[in-house]
């Protein structure tokens, strides 16, 4: 790893040691898995075999007598109960009509695991099939069937539901800006192209797993969600239960990508251990993870783009259409849409847009969140668009990135105007790194991608506590997901008040105990809760200032002594990143391999070195494998990928070597001058490969995963037509004005 | 214990041996892994009987009391995890490596440590913690 220039000295020159590493290693880490209470009961849930049904009977005698069965609820028993991030349209159990195969309509509480899932078996359900659709473009149709006939009694949380044309919409959103009629009208060229993204699973390696258990009037819920607070206020609204009444404890979480922001199970071991007064838990198998969990959305992408003859963009358009599956309960934003629906050129300066962008119902298991919602699947559209555009216009594609990355005072596809920008550096920089132009071998070729993603935005707060003993404790509701968020919180804290970062003690508190936290995810954690710590150990100093003591001497004197740290990000800063990947390609069998690749990101001043190079080696294989290999496959709203040997992600074998340059002098709003870089790496990959394997052999994949079969296939195209096509790609409709 | 009884719950609900992690409960992603008589296995798949009489080595045991062992500790310098659910599997699969190989080739690290999954590193960071523990 090369490290383009760095300004700070100290602390974060030296590699971070993690502050639950020991425990990490050891095998003492808990995790939501291993924790049990005396008299903790198991559940287990029966789920719909239909795609879309009324259900018409729950019969649940047989199963309420079985042995070690203590209790057995159905749709009947928590109906109005619905659960979800944003709206809450996801019943706890179904009582009406199931949406999706999977789709529970009751839930068992027993001795064992055994039990439990015996008497789930023993549960007989009488369905009425109705009318399923799985594709979105059919969803939107004037007479398809409606999922939710009964969304006006949808809780919305925080505010009012935007207002929506078609009954199957979740969420609808048009961006625009810019006079985007003369943008066309003035163009040398227009391109349009079409891609397609499949759905993709996180795919951590901890399944979900939660325990609930009431005390007095108090709910405690142990859970892998890794953003407690936000569980605990959607679980209030859902159980009928106050906030200040129910305490959120998030251990050690097993991997998160996103998809741990959706609780599925915590609802209904609620109504379980109310029914018979002891903790219920629930771990889920990783078959129910890939069928039931919510997934990276599906999505069909429409670009449509003028250029000025120098490949200057004048104006853009973009359809996006996202496959929201069954429920819109794990989208947490507002617009019920994946996070950052319209950004369909990230990066770029665009004088003239207008995306638009619709997730749509269908039968099929729900979607979320996932590592950078929304820009894998327009990275791929977008930096696949513009190769496409550079190979028809014959200009170098890195240069006409040159020409359309934003520099600062220029506006992007969402309107937004940039303060700074590091883009043109990133891509010189890439240049440089890459040999970028120089000779490659035979049947090898080299693309590549360029990308940006927001540094985090939001708020948190955290409390700092001076103790007798000298030693320093930081009270925090971050969650830890793998990110090194409480060795960030130590090391500034540290560094601020220049004292060693033995000195200072990270403990994540629950939500009876710490401060408010929105949770990990949105590439939050260290500009926010970074700037939490800044903040703290700044209001210590200026309390020892005003007590005229040193740390020492307030230790001994004045301790404990407690600050709360206070840490906000609003502003509109990116982070951009560009990938260069070589790829040698099989003519004879489409299979191609990534011989090297090279990674140039913006990371601002890093805080924890080792773990921002795991973010960004770690992103680089993520985005990999939702390239080249994963899909998670449905036959008729069946998931047919069920297990880790199905759905394939990335062994050892699979990683590519990847070389990391660092340009870390051109300081974020985080601590520091920090900026984000958990979801730099992985949107860009695909493309960066769909453009080598086109400049390798011309042959030219418009969805991912870019397979071996799918290479061949356009391969065998090309053979078959004149391999003369001015744009290389034969089924574009593409063309020059 | 009744012969269907699978090791990894013996261990994990009748011992408390928590640090071996289910994943995918059927033999691929590695996160059970542990030694029997020093031989790597999935503990999701072996009946807890079959291990009758023999030694079983776990994450607990490859810490001598409070020294990590060398790939413990390099685990933690080289950013060998992130979340750590992958940990104790990739840890008692890279022991068992080092035990066969004392300085093995990178062809050999990537051919045995294939059946360990992880989903945060892109495995870079493991790669090096090998061999930096093999130094």
């Amino acid at each position: 790893m090369t490290l383009a220039k760095s300004t700070l000295p100290d602390i974060l020159e030296t590699p971070e040691w993690r502050v639950e590493g020991r425990d990490k290693v050891t095998g003492a880490a808990r995790y939501a898995a291993d924790i049990t209470r005396p008299g903790m009961l198991h559940a287990a849930f029966v789920g719909s075999p239909f795609p879309h049904a009324r259900v018409a009977s729950v019969d649940v005698e047989a199963a309420r007598k079985m042995p070690g069965v203590r209790a057995v609820l159905t749709g009947a028993d928590v109906r109005p109960a619905r659960f979800g991030r944003r709206l809450q349209d996801w019943p706890v159990l179904a009582w009406d009509r199931v949406r999706f195969i999977g789709d529970r309509v009751a839930a068992v509480a027993a001795d064992t695991v055994e039990a439990a899932e015996r008497a789930a078996a023993a549960i007989a359900v009488e369905y009425e099939e109705l009318p399923a659709v799985f594709d979105p473009e059919a969803a939107l149709a004037p007479d398809a069937p409606v999922l939710h006939p009964d969304a006006a009694e949808y809780t919305y949380l925080g505010g009012t539901r935007p207002p929506r044309s078609h009954a199957n919409m979740q969420g609808h959103v048009v961006h625009e800006h810019g006079d985007v009629t003369a943008g066309f009208e003035a163009a040398a060229a227009v391109f349009e192209h079409e891609f397609v993204v499949p759905r993709v699973h996180q795919a951590y390696i901890e399944p979900r797993a939660s325990l609930v258990w009431i005390e007095g009037d108090t709910v405690h819920v142990v859970t892998t969600n890794k953003a407690p607070f936000a569980l605990r206020d959607q679980m209030a609204v859902t159980i009928g239960v106050p906030a200040a009444k129910i305490v959120v404890d998030t251990p050690h979480v097993g991997g998160d990508f996103g998809g741990k922001g959706l609780s599925l199970d915590e609802f209904a071991l609620y109504f379980l251990a109310r029914a018979t007064g002891r903790p219920v838990r629930s771990v889920l198998r990783y078959a129910d993870e890939l069928q039931l969990s919510n997934t990276r959305h599906a999505a069909r992408i429409r670009l449509r783009t003028a250029v000025d003859p120098n490949g200057r963009i004048t104006a853009h358009q973009g359809r996006v259409v996202f496959d929201g599956g069954a429920y819109a309960a794990g989208k947490p934003v507002a617009g019920l849409l994946p996070g950052g629906p319209t950004l369909t050129l990230a990066g770029y300066r665009v004088p003239a847009a207008r995306v638009e962008a619709v997730a749509v119902y269908t039968n099929t298991l729900p979607a979320g969140h996932a590592r950078a919602p929304s820009q894998p699947q327009h990275t791929f559209a977008a930096e696949s668009h513009l190769d496409l555009i550079a190979h028809a216009m014959q200009i170098d594609p890195v240069e006409l990135r040159v020409r359309n990355a934003i520099r600062a005072g220029e506006t992007d596809v969402e309107g937004n105007v940039w303060h700074d920008s590091q883009a043109q550096r990133v891509i010189a920089t890439l240049l440089a790194a890459s040999q970028w132009g120089g000779t490659v071998g035979l049947d090898h070729g080299r693309g590549v991608a360029f990308s940006a993603r927001h540094v985090g935005r939001g708020k948190t707060s955290l409390t700092l506590t001076l103790a007798a003993d000298g030693s320093l404790e930081v009270l925090t509701g971050v969650a830890d997901q793998g990110g090194g968020a409480h060795t960030m919180i130590q090391r500034v804290v540290a560094r601020e008040l220049g004292v060693d970062v033995a000195r200072v003690h990270v403990r994540r508190g629950d939500t009876g105990h710490a401060n408010v936290d929105p949770g990990v995810g949105g590439s939050r954690v260290t500009p926010v809760a970074g700037n939490a710590a800044v903040d703290a150990a700044r209001k210590l100093k200026a309390r020892l200032g005003e007590l005229v003591l040193t740390l020492d001497d307030a230790a001994r004197t004045a301790a404990p002594l407690a600050v709360t740290g206070e840490g906000e990000q609003n502003e509109h800063v990116f982070g951009t990143y560009a990938y260069s990947v070589e790829v040698s390609v099989d003519r004879a069998t489409g299979c191609f391999r990534v011989v090297d690749a090279v990674l140039v990101a913006d990371v601002g001043t890093v805080i924890n070195p080792v773990a921002v190079r795991g973010q960004l080696e770690g992103g680089f294989v993520f985005g990999l494998g939702q390239a080249v290999m994963e899909e998670l496959r449905l036959d008729d709203g069946r998931v047919t990928t069920t297990n880790l040997g199905d759905y394939k992600i990335p062994t050892i074998a699979d990683a590519p070597s990847l070389r990391l340059v660092l340009i870390t002098d051109a300081p974020g709003p985080g601590p520091f001058g920090a900026k984000s870089a958990g979801e730099l790496a992985n949107p860009a990959v695909g493309a960066a490969i769909a453009n080598a394997i086109d400049a390798a052999v011309g042959a030219r994949v418009m969805s991912l995963p870019i397979t071996a079969e799918k290479v061949r296939a356009e391969l065998a195209k090309r053979e078959g037509y004149a391999p003369t096509s001015p744009d290389g790609t034969a089924d574009s409709t593409a063309g020059r004005r | 214990m009744r012969a269907d009884r699978r090791l990894i719950d013996a261990l994990r609900d009748d011992l408390g041996c928590i640090g071996t992690k289910e994943g995918c409960s059927i033999g691929v992603c590695g996160a059970c892994s542990v030694l029997v008589d020093g031989k790597l296995l999935s503990a999701c798949l072996m009946p807890a009987v079959f291990v009758s009489g023999r030694a079983v080595t776990t994450v607990e045991g490859l810490a001598r009391g409070d020294e990590l062992s060398p790939l413990q500790d390099a685990f933690i310098r080289e950013g060998g995890f992130q979340c750590g659910i992958c940990t104790p599997g990739q840890l008692i699969a890279a022991t068992a490596l080092l035990a066969e190989r004392r300085r093995p080739s990178d062809d050999e690290i990537r051919e045995w440590m294939m059946g360990n999954l992880c989903r945060c590193t892109g495995y870079h960071g493991i790669t090096r913690a090998i061999k930096a523990a093999m130094a």
